[in-house]
């Protein structure tokens, strides 16, 4: 393996790397994998460092010499369709040992891969909030409120995400619209509790899951990773409740 | 009845968000039935001890060795069926909670709510952590059995 190849391979293998860390793989498993890759194709020792937002890569060999290339990634999706067959291809990658071109096309694939349609996820944001609504407490009031809260946020949300301001603007501008929304039907009598309507609209906002995550990368030793996402998930739980706060105080 | 209630509304809300985090296929309804079973242990634990702590940490116990045998089954990384089964045991009330008291200078509040909802979070993550570990402990250990 000459320079050349080993520079394209190491491409591919940051390429891989990038798109695990958008769908919403550890740290640990993205650092595994562009490290089983440039293995397999002969690398005598590689490193790699990854956090949320970059990743370097440095594999050295007899051949090509040291060879490094680094990758800052952003935006975050959990995508885990998407995960599951970049797993896949690492593993196809790793036995099979196949040309830079055919791993650019199955990427490539992987990437324009299948995703549930706008009306689907409509329902979905439906069914989320009226399920958490009662989860909490709520009466069928509540849940039928709530259900139609969240279909109308998703609408907004596509329609803020298009002007392609931060995600911070995003949570803050949908949740001081779902509080309002909840305020407003609750005062026209169609729900019963405030609190509990909006509930389950914050359910799909409110990152406690990266919360968990973010405690769990640093049990497991990333503690950079851990930090990062433990201050990113505070600062959007602040916006959203800051959002929810306003529409409050206007009633 | 309120729990069965719960119970259901774990099952459609984890299936909410499976289908938010892109699952297909039949992946989607064991994510679901994850959800459904984390919530259930939870509740079942607390008629052991109270402490929502030590529910937490059972609950997550459990979801994670299931998450870990249905990968296997599956032949998918742990994190797929792991996330979406964590979603009734997340503590997002408890978050909001918290930061909506520390807009309202509620200093009484927001120390418990907070406290509440790190604890939770904490405790969550050690016991999959836990889990994991020792899982793959058990892993190496009975591979390198079968080598020998």
């Amino acid at each position: 393996m000459n320079r050349e190849e080993a520079e394209q391979y190491l491409y591919c293998a940051m390429s891989i790397g990038e798109q695990l860390l958008i769908s919403g793989a550890e740290v640990g498993r993205v650092e595994d994998t562009i490290c089983r890759i440039c293995k397999a194709y002969g690398a005598e020792r590689v490193d790699v460092f990854s956090i949320t937002s970059s990743i370097v890569t440095t594999m050295y060999g007899e051949e090509f010499g040291a060879c490094t290339q680094t990758r800052r990634v952003s935006g975050m999706a959990n995508d885990l369709h998407k995960l599951d067959c970049l797993n896949q291809l690492s593993r196809k990658i790793c036995a099979l040992c196949p040309e830079p071109s055919e791993i650019k096309a199955d990427l490539a694939e992987i990437i324009n891969g299948p995703r549930y349609s706008f009306g689907m996820q409509l329902l979905i944001y439906g069914l989320v909030s009226g399920s958490f609504s009662v989860f909490f407490g709520g009466d069928w009031k509540d849940m039928a409120v709530s259900a139609v809260i969240g279909v109308l946020l998703k609408f907004l949300e596509a329609f803020v995400k298009k002007g392609a301001v931060n995600g911070l603007i995003t949570a803050l501008i949908c949740s001081t619209a779902g509080g309002f929304l909840a305020n407003l039907a609750v005062q026209a009598g169609l729900g019963n509790h405030v609190d509990l309507i909006s509930i389950g609209n914050i359910m799909l906002f409110i990152p406690g899951l990266a919360l968990t995550n973010a405690l769990r990368d640093m049990f497991s030793g990333d503690t950079i990773t851990g930090l990062i996402r433990f201050m990113e998930s505070i600062l959007l739980a602040v916006i959203i409740a800051l959002g929810f706060a306003v529409s409050n105080f206007l009633f | 009845m309120q729990e069965i209630i719960q119970l259901f509304a774990a099952f459609l809300g984890s299936l909410g968000f499976a289908v938010l985090f892109n699952i297909r296929g039949e992946k989607l309804v064991f994510a679901a039935l994850g959800g459904l079973l984390s919530w259930g242990v939870y509740l079942g634990a607390g008629y052991i001890d109270n402490n929502p702590y030590f529910c937490g940490f059972t609950a997550s116990v459990l979801l994670t060795l299931y998450a870990e045998c249905m990968a296997r089954v599956h032949k998918t990384p742990v994190t797929v069926f792991l996330v979406s089964a964590a979603i009734p045991l997340i503590p997002g009330a408890g978050l909001y909670r918290a930061m909506s008291s520390l807009m309202e200078r509620d200093w009484v509040r927001f120390s418990k709510e907070s406290s509440y909802t790190l604890l939770f979070a904490a405790s969550m993550s050690a016991g999959i952590t836990f889990t994991t570990i020792i899982y793959r402990m058990i892993k190496r250990w009975s591979s390198r059995q079968t080598r020998i």
